[in-house]
This record gives C-alpha cells, structure tokens and sequence, in this order.
C-alpha cells in the first residue's frame, strides 16, 4: 500500500529457449556470434521460404506449463502477428494467439518472511524472437542484425495477482529459478535471453482496478522493482491531483529512472492477427504431455519445503542453497555421499563454497567432491579437526586430489579430545595464569576466553575447543 | 517435324536411346524462342549458355547410364516465381526485379537432379495476381492462338511457351486458377495438383493455403511426366503430406469404364458462355460413350466461393508481401525521409497497381473490427465447400466443368475492371478452396479458333483418376492442336 | 459501405495519392460489395485437428549459408549489417 492506494501488476516473461536450433529453421541458437553470421533464407524471411517447427520448443513450452501447474491445449495452432519493424524480417511474427500452448495456471511465491503467494498464470505461448538493431551516434542510420531473428521464446503471461514490486520481484525470481531447473533457458538478463513487460495500475482497496499502464524495456529484476515502484507512484500523484490515468504504453529508462509514453491506446498498433497457413496444426501426443509431466525434476519451492523439512536449514540458507542450481545439486550429492550434518554442509556451501563461485569458478572446476567435503564435515561433527583446521584441509582438496587423512597428518591438524590429555593443558594454563582465574571468580568472565584462548595456543591449535572450555569451567568452578 | 515439336514423352524415349541429345534438342527449342518470343513475350529470362551446359550435363548423366528420370535432358520451363538459385526471380515486379535468390525451390532441386534443362524464367502477372499477365511490370504475354487476346494467367508465360513450342513443358503455380485458366486460354494441359503434394518451398507466396506448384504440357502424359518428378512429401514444407506418391505416368491407360462422373449444374449457367458449356458438355458425351456413368450433382454454396477466395487470399497476401520493405532484399526508393517514409515509398513505388489493391482488400479484411465478418466468415464457407466436395465424391469419382467461362478476351478489355477480370477464376476458384486436385485440357474451339478448356476436379490426391479421364478425354477429342504462328 | 482508404493504405504501408485515392475507393467498394453476398454462418471457427504437422528435429544444426550471401541482396549494408534510416526505440 502506497498512500492508501493498492498497488496492482501484472507480468509478461519472454524467455528465450536454449534449444540448439531456432524455433523455425535449423540455424544455430546462440548469443554473441558475429553479426549476421547465423543466419539462413529461413529466418532472413527471403521470398519462398517456410517455417518448420521445432520439435523441442513444443516440448520446452509444455514443461513450463506442468512447472506452473497449467492445463495444456495439446490442439493448437500458431498465428501471425502483423506489424512492421526492421529488426522483423518477415515483418510479421509467428507467435499464438487465441489458443496458447499452455494456459491458466499458478505460481505458489514464498515471500522473505516465509509467507505464500498464489500469483496466477493466464497462459504461455511459443514465438520467435526479433533481431537487434544497432545504434551510433556517429553513424546516420541504424544497423540491423538479423542473428537473434527466430530464437525460441515463450512468452508468460501472469494474472494481475501481485500487489506490490516485491511480490513482483519474488515471482521473477521464482520463474527464473524454475525455468533454470528444468533446463530450458538461460536465463542471462545481461544477453537479454529473459525480459519482462509491466503491467501497473492502482486502485483504493474495495474500489474496482484503475486504469493499467503497460511498461516495455525493463531489461532486469531490479529495473522491475524501480519501474513498478515509478509507475505506481506517477499514477497515484496524478490520481491525488485529481486526475486520470490514461491507458498507454511506457518505455522505461532504467538510467533516467523514469517512463516516458511510447503511444496510447488510440493508436495502439493493429497486429492482424490470423492463423498461420505455412504451419498446420500443432497435436502433442497425451502420452507425450504426461511423459513431460513425469519427468519434470523437482522445483525450486519444493526443494526449499523439503530442505527445510528434512533437513532442518532455515528457510533463507534453503533458498540461498536452492538459488543456484550447480549449489543445490552439489548439496543433493553430499547427502547421498553420507553427509553426517546438514546444517554444517549448508554452511559450507553457503560459506566457502559460494566464496569461490562468487569468483566465478564452478565446484566442477575444481578437485573438490561430494565425498570428500562430506568426510571432512564428518570429522567436524566427531570433533577430530577444528573448523579453522578445517578450512585449511578445505583449501587443499579444493586444488589437489588429496587423501584427508593424509593432509591432517602432514600438517598435524588434528584435533586433541582426549580427556586426561586436555586437562593437562588446562592445569598447566591455570598454573600460569592465576591472574586470570582470579579475575574471572571475580566476575569479569571475559577472562575465560583468555583462558581457553592460551589452551588453544598451548595444544597449537589442536585442542577440541568446546571441550576445553568445559574442563576449565569446572576446574576454576563455574 | 522440328525436334522441340514432339512431346516430351516422345522425347525422353529418344533421348534414352540417344536418337538425339539433350543438347540438340535444347537447341532447337531456344531457336524456337528466338523466334517466337518477339510475338509472344512469354520468358522473362532466357540463359542459352546456362541452359547449354545444363543440357551437356544431361548428356553425360544419359550417357553414364545414371539417369534415374524420365525428363533427364527434356527444356523444362519455369514460372518466374519459383526461385532458381543465382538466376533472377523477379514475379514479375519492380519490386524484385534485381533479386537473385540463393537458393533454389524444392521443386528446382528435384528438376536439376533429375536432368532436366532450364529453358528460362517464364512471364506472369506480377506475384500471380490476375488472370491475364497484364499486371507484369515487364511485359504482357500474348495468346499463341491469336496475338491479340490474353494468354490467361497468373502463370500466362508458362502456358505461352508451351503451346508456342518454346518450351517442352514447363511449370506454373496455381492459387485460384493460375494454371488452369491460361493452360485452358492456350489450348494445352495445366495440372493445379493437390493441396500438399508438392511442395511449395521457394514459390514466392501469394496465398500459402491455396498456392500450389503444378506443371504444363501439351498431352496429359507430359503432364503426368512432370508431376511425377515434383511430388512428394518435403521436409521442408511442413504444408506438404506425408504419403506414398505413386507414379502418374505409368499408371494411366485412359480406360474409363465404370467411372462416375459428377455434372454440377452451377458451372454451367449464369456467366458461362454457351459455346463452352456446350464443348464440355459434348466431350462429357464423348466420355460416357466411352463407359463413363454421367449424373447431375449440386455444389450449391458456388456462389460465394469467389468472395470467399477473394478475402482468404488476400488476407494471406497481405501478410506474405509484407515482407518486402525494402530493407533485406530487393527494391528500396530513394531519397526517403526516415523509416516509415522508406516503407511507404519502397512499397508504393515497387508494387503495380492490382497488387496494392489486394494487399489494402486483405489488410482491410484481417483488421480490427472487421475479422469476423470477413476473415473468419470466408473461412467458415471454405469449409462448407469442402464439405460440399467431399459429399459429392461419395457418389461420383470426377466432377466436370468448364475451366474458363469464355475463350480468351482481348489484352486491354478487362484490365481496368478488377471484378470482371476476377469473373475469369469463376470455375478454378472452388479447387483451391477445396485443395483438391483438377486438370484442364483442350475441348473445343471457337469460330476464331481459340481454344476452350474442359476441367477435371477429383477427390485429394487422387490425381491419377483425374489424369486418367483427362487421357481418355484426349483419346477421343484429339491431341494438342498447334497454333499458327 | 465505407472503407477508410487512407487508414488501411497505413496499416499496408503504402502511400496513395489524391489522384489515385477515388479510383482506389472505387474498385474496394465494388470487390467489397460482392464479398458481402456471402451468406450468413453461425459457426465458430476450430483448429483443424486432421491437418497434423509434423515437428523438426532439433538435431540438424545448421544452415551452411556464409553472411556475404546472405546480405548480398541488401540494398544498403555496412560492417556485415543491414542499414535502415535511423530508428528511435
């Protein structure tokens, strides 16, 4: 709620599909080629040639529609979108229209504090891609780059079921999670393979829905939020000041942080809409729907449920683990190597694990295992090794192939929990520190940590820390 | 008798015993353009030195013993919008008039891995639209039977120089009429063949659910020739069917006893010449004499399907030749002031008159507000007709008509009245609509000596039925009748 | 009835001049008086579930096509680009 006013939004997702091929004829689908170098008379529009669909695109689309609990229209057809643009070789594009590939479905959301968040889903339908076109302001004229003509998208189409730009945002983060554990997209905002379309509008609760205002260019989630959050603040001044808000199309720019009007509804463009001749009718198999229903993996929201219920992590370190998919299947395999504490695996991999991969190296560049990373947490949790003795065993088997035992060994990391040899210590620290046990019976308790800190130091780092601390206490009578 | 004289079938036999070559005959047929063509205008392109070397390609394939195709070495003739790799492709535009393709139609693979020689690049109306060749940019055709009158169109050219002996036999497309009208103007055999039995990649769209490749001869069995070699399905055209395609030529006999053969009565009334109902009607006679079983059918929603053609056909139009915006290929104007003035002027000054015309009539009909009483209505009919057709294919194996209400007209008479020009397609129009398969031939003449056509319709992808009849009917009337020139 | 020539020669892009707009407005009018014969269908228009596509394959990589060709019908290109007057979007 923003001064009163409720905020509406709907989105439109363009994914753009990683299938090897494009969605209408067999050049390659890849980013940041050559200009115009993956290109073919097919997706160039020359005069004479024809589609042919691509099988996987059917199949990416239909997955995305079981992810988000949609029903499937396994008869369907494709149209053309009429309108002219240079970038559009065809000047028109192949997309659907009245009958989608996949259609009303929903998106549970799990929100920071843990609440859910039913955001429906009006539909998904497959379409190709547009080129690029390249601007400079030394040059008079633009430059057309026809490579990304044809790339596979699907479009999603969610329900105007968010009320604010964090929900917004959490929805974004959800579909791009999903649309990377079921292997069909990229997902690279930077390569513009996901893009969105705002929809805003803002109503006083009980009131029917204002009028919306659809936003084009938002080219990253967090333009989303600053463009939602712009969009719903124009409106609701305009609103105060008593006037209307005009239905229209913005572009957002991210730099200025501001919308300007692109065109209004008056001379919104007419697309001509009409079924494909060049296509027939798209008929996926029932068996073949189930099939892909079947083999879907498990979801994001699911796996999060699951860490959290099986495992005990809290719901964010769940959702950090889960955010990334190379950090959750490495987490998955530690499990099934044995892994004795989730909880300590978790921040592992939240820890250290990410420290790496935020440096751009993947776990797979590294010599680093599920089973050995489980053996090493496995010594943690029995108390043989320190976690900062850990950490050093951690940073080998990270470079080399290195047995544990053996590191531990030669670096002689590991850790003393044998009584007698403890107490020991302990008796020769007190001995030496009777300043120290006498400041602490005097209450300033800091002093115990001085004293299990000299411990420490005396076993050279090998002492068990927690048992330690408890020898001391009960020597000095805590 | 002049070898580009015999038929084709006539000369893949000589060929194949290499009574003569494929280079003698290719040059006796473009000796014969050089001399027909300043009367008749029916090439765009003609390439002797191309058509030459691919002659004395098919020499050696003959010679090799590899030649797997009865057309290997025989001048095949191509409609100027099927696209033909490093040779202009123009459709008879402005617009395309300096686009080379880079790629060749399917339909042209097939011919060039065949054998076949490229005799040129034949005259149409610009992007097939009209009956007539009136509305190319470059020329108009003209009848062989009489230089006066209109060779028909769209595919006029390919019609022209197969009757004119320019060319052996030769290909056309055929949306509504294109190649069954002229084949019928000119006194020769034009097959429009069954929606999906051959495939479309590289013809230039005008209509894509009702265009269609088909060939040109001057005998039934030349044309049963040439679609054996097209047919068949096509990765490349996810329109074209899946099936087994069995040869034409080698399974008609012109036996036709116990057929059924289907009169529908609205194809020979109102706007119909009598003189050609009566030629089709005898030659119906001539058919039953021969064993055929004639009955009266109806295909009562006749009346509209030439509006119903009209919107479908432009709407796709509309979109199809969208594409030609000057920015990728072809034509582009000068002097523009920013992109949308680029389009407009690229596309006002590329395109010929009737061409804008549909191409307004199909944006009109597609736009908002006017889809469902137009678009979605003609669709709704589309499927009545073929509704229609298939009830009467319950009871008849071939439905007769004439293919052209009247003989040729005059160049000149109906090129400024779009719809008695569109009047021409009355008969062919339901084909297309239907997708069915139907074949003109040669019936009668006029007391000037123009030809008229008689068409065969016959149920989808039964082409050997409707060539069949086409052979007995060509049995009994005569062969091919050559025009003085 | 009447069609809004200009507005759909937008839509078509293409540019009619004064002279030809009555000619134009002519023959539209008379092809679109014949096309409002057409009778009455209360139907709705369905996907045709027998005309069935077959899909590609995503196998088959590549289109074996080098740019020159490509661009080489391009009225106008610049550093393997196609060049159009300048777009604002």
């Amino acid at each position: 709620m923003i001064k009163g006013y409720e905020v509406v939004v709907g989105l439109e997702i363009h994914a753009e599909l990683n299938t090897k091929t494009k969605i209408y004829c067999s050049c390659r689908n890849s980013f940041g080629l050559e200009v115009n170098t993956q290109v073919c008379p097919i997706c160039l529009g020359m005069p004479g040639t024809l589609p042919t669909l691509n099988e996987k695109v059917v199949e990416y689309a239909i997955k995305m529609g079981h992810a988000l609990n949609c029903s499937i229209n396994r008869i369907c057809k494709q149209d053309r979108k009429n309108y002219f643009y240079p970038d559009l070789p065809k000047s028109y594009q192949i997309s659907q229209a009245d009958i989608p590939l996949c259609h009303d479905g929903y998106l549970d959301v799990i929100m920071d504090g843990g609440e859910i968040k039913r955001i429906g889903v009006e539909r998904i339908h497959i379409e190709e891609d547009a080129g690029k076109l390249l601007h400079s302001d030394k040059f008079d004229g633009s430059l057309v780059d026809f490579n990304r003509c044809g790339v596979p998208l699907i479009e999603i189409v969610s329900r105007p079921d968010m009320r604010s730009s964090a929900e917004a945002k959490a929805y974004l983060e959800t579909v791009r999670s999903i649309l990377k554990y079921i292997d069909i997209s990229d997902c690279k905002m930077q390569e513009g393979s996901i893009r969105c379309d705002v929809n805003v509008s803002v109503h006083k609760p009980g009131e029917p829905f204002g009028t919306r205002c659809e936003m084009k260019n938002v080219n990253s989630f967090s333009a989303a939020v600053r463009g939602i959050d712009y969009e719903a603040n124009r409106q609701i001044e305009i609103l105060e000041a008593g006037g209307e808000v005009v239905q229209e199309t913005r572009r957002w720019d991210d730099q200025k942080g501001m919308s300007v009007s692109m065109r209004s509804k008056e001379d919104a463009q007419d697309y001509r809409y009409f079924p494909e001749p060049d296509l027939l009718t798209i008929v996926v198999p029932e068996e073949k729907v189930r099939e892909l229903k079947e083999t879907l993996p498990e979801l994001p929201n699911a796996k999060i449920m699951r860490y959290v219920r099986d495992f005990g992590l809290s719901h964010s370190d769940a959702a950090m683990i889960v955010d990334v998919v190379e950090k959750s299947a490495f987490f998955e395999s530690c499990i099934a190597a044995g892994c004795k504490s989730p909880k300590l695996l978790s921040n592992w991999v939240l820890g250290e694990i990410s420290k790496f991969m935020n440096e751009g190296t993947a776990i797979s560049d590294t010599k680093l295992t599920p089973e050995k990373l489980s053996e090493l947490i496995g010594l943690i949790a029995d108390g043989k090794i320190s976690t900062a003795a850990a950490k050093t065993v951690f940073d080998i088997i990270v470079r080399e192939n290195r047995d544990i035992a053996s590191i531990i060994e030669e670096k002689g990391l590991a850790q003393v929990s044998d009584q007698t040899a403890l107490e020991a210590i302990a008796d020769s620290v007190l001995a030496e520190n009777e300043k120290s046990v006498s400041d602490y019976k005097a209450g300033k308790t800091n002093a115990l940590g001085y004293l299990v800190g000299q411990c420490m130091k005396a076993s050279k780092g090998k002492a068990n820390p927690g048992a330690m601390k408890e020898i001391i206490l009960k020597k000095i009578g805590g | 008798m002049e070898l580009y004289e015999y038929s084709a079938s006539e000369l893949s036999g000589m060929l194949s015993k290499r009574e003569i070559s494929s280079v003698e005959l290719t040059k006796s047929v473009l000796k014969r353009a050089d001399d027909t063509e300043p009367k008749i205008d029916a090439y765009l392109r003609i390439d002797p030195e191309m058509s030459l070397k691919m002659a004395e390609n098919a020499d050696k394939l003959i010679a090799s013993g590899e030649a797997s195709s009865r057309l290997a070495g025989i001048p095949v003739g191509i409609k100027d919008n099927i696209s033909t790799r490093g040779i202009p492709t123009t459709c008879a535009s402005k617009m395309l008039e300096n686009y080379v393709p880079v790629f060749n139609a399917t339909v042209v693979d097939k011919l060039v891995s065949a054998g076949c020689v490229i005799s040129g690049k034949l005259n149409m109306d610009e992007f097939a639209m009209g009956s007539s060749t009136e509305t190319s940019y470059f020329k108009t055709t003209k009848n062989p039977f009489d230089l006066s009158c209109v060779p028909g169109g769209s595919s006029g050219g390919s019609a022209a120089a197969v009757s004119s002996g320019s060319a052996v036999v030769a290909l056309g497309s055929d949306t509504g009429g294109s190649i069954r009208q002229p084949a019928s103007l000119c006194g020769i055999v034009g097959l429009k063949p069954t929606y999906g039995s051959v495939s479309r990649y590289g013809l230039v769209a005008f209509a894509s659910s009702l265009d269609q490749i088909g060939p040109f001869g001057r005998t039934v069995r030349d044309v049963a020739l040439l679609q054996d070699e097209i047919q068949g399905r096509d990765p490349m055209d996810a329109t074209s069917a899946q099936r087994s395609y069995t040869s034409l030529f080698d399974s008609i006999d012109g036996n036709i006893k116990g057929l059924k053969i289907g009169i529908p009565k609205e194809y020979f009334g109102k706007g119909i010449k009598p003189e050609v109902a009566k030629s089709v009607t005898d030659s119906v006679e001539r058919l039953k004499s021969l064993g055929a079983e004639v009955m009266p059918i109806s295909l009562p929603s006749t009346d509209y399907a030439l509006s119903a053609y009209y919107i479908i056909a432009c709407a796709e139009a509309s979109s199809n030749l969208a594409r030609f915006d000057g920015v990728k290929y072809g034509y582009r104007a000068k002097d523009c002031d920013g992109l949308i003035d680029m389009y407009e002027k690229t596309r006002s000054e590329g395109f010929g008159r009737e061409v804008k015309r549909r191409i307004m009539l199909g944006t009109f009909v597609l736009s908002s507000g006017y889809f469902d009483a137009y678009y979605k209505k003609a669709k709704l009919l589309q499927k009545r007709i073929q509704r229609e057709f298939a009830d009467a294919f319950g009871s008849v194996d071939v439905i007769i008509t004439p293919t052209s209400p009247s003989e040729a007209f005059k160049i000149g008479d109906r090129i400024s009245d779009p719809l008695s020009m569109y009047a021409a397609d009355i008969c062919t129009v339901t084909v297309n609509i239907a997708g069915l398969p139907a074949v003109s031939v040669p019936c009668g003449y006029s007391s000037e000596g123009l030809p008229y056509g008689m068409q065969i319709i016959g149920r989808k992808f039964d082409e050997k039925t409707v060539l069949n009849t086409a052979l007995a009917h060509e049995n009994a009337f005569g062969g091919f009748r050559r025009p003085e020139l | 009835m009447d069609i809004d020539i200009r507005h759909i020669a937008k839509l078509s892009r293409l540019k009619i001049s004064e002279d030809e707009l009555s000619g134009y407005e002519k023959e539209m009018a008379s092809i679109i008086a014949m096309v409002e014969s057409m009778p009455e269908i209360n139907d709705e228009l369905t996907v045709d579930s027998e005309n069935v596509m077959e899909l590609r394959s995503d196998d088959n990589v590549g289109s074996g096509y080098s740019r020159d060709e490509m661009l080489s019908n391009a009225p106008k290109t610049v550093a393997g680009c196609v060049v159009v007057p300048k777009t604002v979007d």
